[in-house]
């Protein structure tokens, strides 16, 4: 279960190199934090309810990975309030973490325990997050070896296996070659359908309707529209041109 | 005992973190761990060319001397210059997993701290060749001491990698502002080698009981509680400063990374 009550989330405008001079006059208010802000989020709400799928929609900067960052915990919102139960699991970027010259299993064992597990039970499952890979004995070798699309099959594989209650997906379809995105697709979907709470953020609009039960769609850090994924998704479109 | 499932997922987090610190360090050589006894053991012998061949100073057994102030010292140094990068330098992790960021310092510490205790076998063995044995009291002196300076460390660790983040430049003050202790700590020079009139800069310096410390207890044999007690009050203020910093700075971290 999900409910996020009049979120509001901003981010410091500061240059790349700030200078001496902004230093000297900043450093006095760092503390007040009166810097010119960026506002990615004015005042959205939502609630999703156990076992609901709700898809984000949006232009780049609409503010949905924001949205993503602050439901996940990782950031907090500058005003408002969130209320998560359950065991969030993110697929934000897959492999989060991972180290090149660590080898796949260990990097698998890290990244199951940073979403969650002990490091027994993420033994327990590594033959099932191996077979789903189809990583075979490359899984023993360091990760710098693999292919992108081998590392997004580990990643993957993990993140399913970690029993997620609440998943929350940022455009990560696209992983592996056409199988594997078939098969991903599906475990994915199974996921959703067999009740893990999610929020879904995606351009691909055809997924969106795939995945979803209810769709919001975000502009300038606000909801512009809220509703069936059928509904929205044809306005959004209509209105994209 | 059983431990409940999130406690003994965070302590499986913890030591993982550390053993990555650990094995990614020489994850790519030959000799592999090994090179955390050999690395104290080649200072060592760097060291005794140095003071027993070219320069003689007028301690007594000055390697052993030199060494019970050193490592100790490494350990500290080796950590707190890491520390500015500890989080910039995790940056994905951070902004795209839940877990404790303070796991990230704490595991650092922790794997200078094995590279600490793998160097106490070469003071004991220089110990005996010297002619002394260690004394009882290093069972409770050590570990006393560990823990005292692991407290100072993550204090100041903490400070500094969550200020790094908001200003990059203190990466490159650290540097400089540990190598400018290490000369105003006695490590490589006894406190009394030093003229009174400025023997006020070294005892201004916290660090200097802790080191002096650690040498009274491996190289005299005596845990002297003066020191270990100032040591302590610094352990305990340096800490909470960390965690106030810390945790006042922690939330915002996100928006700066």
């Amino acid at each position: 279960m999900i409910k996020a009550e009049n979120l509001w989330k901003s981010y410091p405008m500061r240059r790349d190199r700030p200078g001496l001079k902004e230093f000297v006059v900043n450093a006095p208010g760092f503390l007040k934090d009166n810097h010119n802000r960026f506002w990615a989020l004015r005042g959205v709400s939502l609630s999703v309810k156990p076992g609901e799928s709700l898809g984000v929609i949006g232009r780049n900067g609409a503010g949905k990975s924001t949205l993503l960052s602050l439901l996940l915990g990782v950031a907090q919102p500058t005003q408002g309030r969130i209320e998560v139960h359950g065991k969030r699991t993110p697929l934000l970027e897959l492999g989060a973490g991972f180290h090149p010259d660590l080898t796949g299993i260990e990097n698998a064992v890290i990244n199951g325990v940073l979403l969650g597990h002990t490091e027994a039970e993420i033994r327990a499952r590594m033959e099932a997050i191996i077979a789903f890979s189809e990583l075979g004995e490359f899984i023993h070798m360091p990760i710098r070896t693999y292919s992108g699309g081998m590392l997004m099959r580990l990643a993957f594989s993990i993140a399913i296996h970690t029993s997620p209650e609440v998943l929350l997906i940022d455009e990560i379809l696209a992983v592996g070659d056409e199988s594997f995105q078939r098969k991903s697709g599906k475990a994915l979907l199974d996921l959703i359908k067999g009740g893990v709470t999610t929020v879904y953020v995606s351009h691909s609009m055809a997924a969106i309707k795939k995945m979803c039960d209810r769709v919001i769609w975000l502009e300038q850090g606000e909801i512009r529209a809220e509703g069936e994924a059928g509904l929205v998704v044809e306005e959004y479109l209509k209105a994209q041109g | 005992m059983r431990l409940d499932l999130k406690t003994r997922q965070q302590l499986d987090l913890l030591k993982l973190l550390v053993k990555k610190e650990i094995t990614l360090r020489y994850k790519r050589t030959y000799l592999g761990f090994l090179w955390s006894l050999l690395n104290p053991l080649l200072t060592s012998l760097v060291l005794f060319v140095a003071f027993s061949v070219f320069m003689r100073f007028e301690v007594e057994n000055f390697i052993l001397y030199l060494l019970s102030a050193l490592f100790p010292w490494t350990w500290f140094s080796t950590s707190v210059t890491m520390s500015p990068s500890i989080l910039t330098s995790n940056v994905s992790l951070i902004k795209k997993v839940i877990f404790p960021k303070h796991f990230l310092v704490l595991a650092t510490i922790a794997s200078q701290l094995v590279n600490f205790i793998f160097s106490l076998p070469v003071l004991i063995v220089l110990t005996y060749y010297y002619g002394g044995a260690p004394a009882a009291n290093w069972l409770i002196g050590i570990p006393l001491l560990a823990v005292v300076q692991f407290a100072v460390i993550y204090g100041i660790s903490l400070i500094i990698s969550i200020a790094n983040a908001f200003f990059r430049d203190l990466e490159y003050l650290v540097g400089v502002l540990v190598s400018l202790l290490f000369w105003m700590t006695p490590i490589i020079y006894p406190l009394e080698a030093v003229p009174a009139r400025h023997q006020i800069w070294l005892s201004i310096n916290p660090v200097t009981y802790l080191i002096q410390a650690w040498r009274d207890l491996l190289f005299n044999n005596v845990l002297n509680w003066q020191n270990v007690y100032i040591s302590m009050i610094t352990a305990a203020v340096v800490l909470v400063i960390g965690l106030w910093v810390y945790n006042r700075f922690e939330p915002k971290l996100d928006e700066v990374l």
